[in-house]
């Protein structure tokens, strides 16, 4: 050990080393010609003699360096050197491979950092190993409350919390901030310390205690500049003045992962936020989420049995109204805990097969990258077979010749991944931030950890051996000999060109799976964004609009939406405005079954989409009335059921009766209406494009329950932008104290066809990589086969050939290596594809025409890879060949 | 002037064992170990400095002696040796070793 550190410490002072033993030598000389001058030779004698006495002080000096360093150590050193000194000398060569490596492993770190921040990361808390979430889903309060009563007799500790957005404005438009409500001992049990004032404990469940809340770090930043006198301080959410009682530590923004609570506040203020509608009593109400910490020793399995050895109580306790079968179902649904030392994520159900995917994508981009590196490395090592052989010839092992292209590879990979973690770490948070929607803000810990940087590593090594290889094998194949005497005037084929073709094969292949899967990724989006809408998302605005407690206050709520309308309408710019339950393809819903009720589970083939809307909403909608009419004022509370069905219900329902007129029963389980049909309305999408038009039912919203919140505003052709500022100001004077979001509809279609646009832009992105990749590298294969040939080509020429027939040459080994290239890429996309039908839209995976395509792309890239240096060839000079020599 | 300059012809690891000896009764630079060698020896032996310095690294590395800068007769900066505690504990082990060696050498030559 000592005899390491000591070896290591000699590395670390190697010159210093050297002057010192030759310093310690010089003296020695010198005593030796003080001796011999006292035994009476002359001063310039003694020095002579005593200088060659000395004997050989290089060798010494060599053998004490060599008792000093490994010798292997030292070999790489000074491979190391060569390669560094190789590469300065040839720039081009650096810039292309490092920049190709640097994108093919930056793209994999990038997408590697993304799915660790969301799937890998554990949670930043004291021993997050310990954690178990109840699963899986959403649990009711009253459940949670029952829970917490058996906590310290089931657990280490529980605490449950729902993330949640609060507004922050005053009145007028709204400024969310993403925060969550919490139970008291969420933050002792994850052993959370203040960084400021104190944090939220079990004394603040009690309801309506008091409003504090308590703040993430970044908001104290962000909002409050840091300011030292921030705890008392209040903050408004909804409207309710909060109290700030501490500040939660830098880096931690609740259990929550992919998205940040910047505020949170104990449930007991949930009801002065909501008001009457308090989720707190809701036994029906599944909002809230529930984790808790294992007893030190105790299992995951052991804590589930404990579980479920009280779960008929825990059931009783929060039992909710219910059919007996819907009753019974809740009680025996078994309890079920689960790890949660990474935290939980609702991002991850959505986002994981996609990452996956794209991850596999990114791989094969790598391979194709490392290919080509592989390629570019090749052709260096055979440009260099004359040195090779030199080396050879003079002794070297031909594995000391295997390991300096190794470390070539190695140097190469290892500059390609640091540039490519830079690379990453930018492209990683834009990608984050292309995931996010009006919905949700997401935000991932990305920060590079040692998951992500070993992740880099073993990319950078792999990239090396399978880069280094195929040249590495090549040396053995490098004859002294023949090099020396042939140097570049063979004339027959070269051997060496067959490990070359393999590469190529490999590549073409696989940039033809990636473009097939590009192919099918974008033809699925640019589909799913052709899909007739029914509507003109460009000319609307809706404005959802939150009433805060007045909602509650009955009869009050209705007028209010009324007089909202009323003033968005008279904003200039604005052509109608109009009231409705459901936006469509907000991403919210409300269904109902069509028909006599039946006694058994609802058929999912007899359900209907539901809406709620004002007068007028069809027209400002951009939707048709068919046949019948519209909503009017007539519709009252109290009047018949009236309602207006769309083209696909009559279809659906309606196919063997005159639609107008008819009578349709629906509604929920147990109560269905009997409505009265008095028109039919064109098609529109509802939840999202992919569903297309489905059957929906329009009410007035006069006669519904639920409040109908949501206006949807058109304004005149290029106005939009104009009207929505002057909409923020008119509709705050009709009643400062009401909430209101407005946004473009433009959003909401951006949201629903987040996740295609995403994979469709990221596979199209690769795929185009990967054919760039692909070409480059067989123009390079081809530029130095034409180039090693260029004694034969030139011979031919001036034997008679013609131009076509030398481009005949180069394409007929060119068109080989793509047809073998094609069969295997196509075999592998017709293999592969089926496992991305689920995701594809109105499109088979194995689509002829996207497979065509695919292949016609990859064909035209690599003809003309090969044309340019395949026209170099036909245009060679015999003449010039000879005046070279 | 007959010099050994090459360690072969001593046997393997003597050089070492010699140098541990003579720097055991205090520090010594390379030049003065050089002498009290050949004069130990009646001149029989005369280390090279070629030989001698290599060696001297390697009883560094192994850590069996240490050096410290100092300056010579001559007022030159020189390098001192001493024994260290593994030192002397390998030259007392090697000591030995030789002996038992030597023993076995001289009984080989005295059979007939």
């Amino acid at each position: 050990m000592g005899t390491l550190f000591r070896r290591l410490w000699h590395l670390l002072r190697l010159s210093r080393h050297d002057a010192e033993l030759r310093e310690e030598i010089e003296t020695h000389r010198s005593l030796r010609q003080g001796q011999l001058e006292r035994h009476g030779l002359t001063s310039r004698d003694a020095a002579e003699v005593s200088r060659r006495v000395l004997g050989n002080v290089a060798l010494a000096r060599e053998d004490v360096r060599t008792g000093w360093t490994l010798r292997s150590v030292d070999g790489l050193r000074q491979d190391l050197g060569a390669v560094l000194r190789g590469l300065r000398k040839s720039p081009g060569f650096t810039l292309v491979a490092v920049g190709t490596l640097a994108l093919g492993i930056g793209a994999n770190s990038a997408l590697f950092s993304v799915y660790n921040g969301l799937l890998l990361r554990t949670l930043p808390v004291k021993d997050p190993g310990s954690l178990a979430l109840l699963g899986t889903g959403e649990w009711t309060y009253p459940i949670w409350q029952a829970v917490n009563r058996r906590s310290s007799e089931l657990f280490d500790g529980a605490f449950a919390w729902s993330p949640d957005r609060f507004d922050l404005s005053p009145g007028g438009e709204t400024a969310f901030v993403d925060g969550a409500y919490m139970s008291g001992r969420l933050f002792d049990v994850l052993g959370i310390r203040p960084a400021h004032g104190r944090l939220l404990a079990s004394a603040d469940d009690d309801i309506n205690r008091g409003a504090v809340v308590v703040i993430s770090h970044r908001f104290w930043q962000q909002r409050f500049g840091g300011a030292q006198d921030v705890v008392g301080r209040t903050v408004a959410l909804q409207r309710v003045p909060f109290t700030i009682v501490g500040v939660m530590p830098e880096g931690f923004f609740g259990p929550d992962v992919g998205r940040v609570a910047d505020v949170m506040i104990p449930f007991g203020a949930e009801p002065l936020i909501r008001g009457n509608s308090s989720f707190l009593t809701g036994h029906w109400t599944w909002w809230v989420e529930i984790m808790a910490r294992l007893r030190p020793g105790q299992t995951l399995e052991q804590a589930t049995a404990a579980l479920r050895a009280v779960q008929p109580q825990l059931r009783a306790e929060s039992l909710p109204e219910g059919t007996p079968s819907m009753l019974e179902r809740y009680m025996t649904e078994p309890l079920m805990l689960l790890p949660a030392a990474t935290g939980r994520s609702d991002l991850r159900g959505r986002f994981e097969t996609p990452l996956v995917a794209m991850l596999a994508v990114v791989g094969l981009v790598l391979l194709v990258a490392c290919a080509n590196i592989a390629n570019l490395l090749l052709a260096r090592a055979l440009t260099r077979r004359h040195e090779l052989s030199v080396r050879l010839a003079l002794g070297a092992s031909r594995w000391r010749l295997a390991r300096l292209l190794l470390a070539e590879s190695l140097v190469v990979a290892a500059t390609g991944a640091a540039a490519g973690l830079v690379f990453a770490s930018w492209s990683s948070a834009l990608l984050v931030r292309q995931l996010g929607t009006w919905r949700e803000t997401i935000s991932l810990d990305m920060r590079l950890d040692w998951r992500v940087l070993g992740f880099t590593a073993a990319l950078a090594c792999l990239t090396a051996i399978v880069a280094g290889v195929a040249p590495a094998l090549g040396v053995k194949r490098v004859a002294p000999n023949e090099a020396l005497k042939d140097s570049g005037r063979g004339i027959a084929g070269d051997r060496r060109f067959a490990i070359r073709g393999t590469l190529l094969i490999a590549q073409i292949a696989v940039s033809l799976v990636l473009v097939v899967a590009a192919g099918l990724f974008l033809r699925t989006f640019t589909s799913l964004s052709r899909v007739p809408l029914g509507f003109q998302p460009d000319r609307l605005i809706i404005a959802s609009l939150n009433l805060q407690s007045r909602a509650s206050a009955a009869g009050e709520a209705a007028p209010l939406v009324e007089r909202m309308r009323a003033a968005a309408a008279a904003t200039p710019g604005v052509t109608s405005a109009a009231v409705s339950t459901i936006t469509p393809i907000s991403g919210s819903g409300w269904n109902a079954g069509v028909g006599e009720r039946s006694a058994g589970p609802p058929d999912r083939t007899r359900m209907t989409w539901m809406n709620a809307v004002s007068p007028g909403w069809f027209q400002t909608m951009g939707l048709r009335v068919v046949s019948g009419r519209d909503f009017d004022t007539g519709d009252v509370p109290d009047g018949t059921p009236v309602a207006i069905v769309n083209e696909a219900f009559v279809r659906r329902f309606l196919a063997d009766r005159a639609p107008l007129g008819a009578r349709v029963l629906a509604g929920g389980p147990r109560d269905r209406t009997d409505y009265h049909i008095v028109g039919v309305v064109s098609d529109a999408v509802y939840r999202s494009a992919r569903e297309g038009a489905v059957p929906t039912l329009f009410m007035p919203e006069t006669q519904s329950d639920s409040p109908a919140t949501s206006l949807t505003i058109a304004t005149a052709p290029g106005q939009r932008d104009a009207a929505q500022r002057a909409l923020a100001s008119s509709m705050r004077q009709v009643d400062p104290s009401v909430a209101f979001t407005l946004r473009t509809f433009d959003e909401y279609v951006h949201a629903s066809m987040l996740q295609e646009r995403v994979v469709a832009l990221l596979s199209t992105f690769f795929g185009a990589l990967s054919l760039l990749l692909a070409a480059l590298g067989l123009y390079g294969v081809v530029s130095h086969a034409v180039n090693a040939r260029r004694t034969e080509i030139s011979l031919r020429i001036a034997l008679g050939a013609s131009a076509s027939s030398i481009m005949r040459l180069v394409f007929k080994r060119v068109g080989l290596l793509l047809a073998i290239g094609l069969v295997c890429g196509l075999s592998l996309s017709l293999w592969a594809s089926p496992l991305v039908q689920t995701f594809l839209f109105r499109l088979d995976a194995r689509d002829p025409v996207t497979f065509t395509s695919a292949v016609v792309v990859l064909t035209a890239a690599v003809v003309l890879a090969a044309w340019l240096p395949a026209r170099r060839a036909a245009r060679l000079e015999p003449a010039r060949l000879l005046r070279e020599g | 002037m007959g010099l050994t300059n090459t360690p072969s012809d001593l046997l393997p690891g003597t050089l070492e064992l010699l140098i541990l000896k003579a720097v055991s009764h205090g520090e010594k630079h390379g030049y003065a170990i050089v002498e009290h060698l050949r004069l130990a020896s009646d001149d029989v032996l005369q280390v090279g400095e070629s030989a001698l310095y290599p060696a001297l690294q390697r009883l560094l590395l192994k850590g069996w002696v240490k050096a410290a800068w100092g300056s010579s007769e001559n007022n030159r900066r020189a390098r001192y040796y001493t024994l260290t505690a593994a030192g002397r504990k390998q030259l007392a082990a090697e000591r030995a070793e030789f002996e038992r060696m030597v023993g076995g050498i001289q009984g080989v030559l005295r059979t007939t």
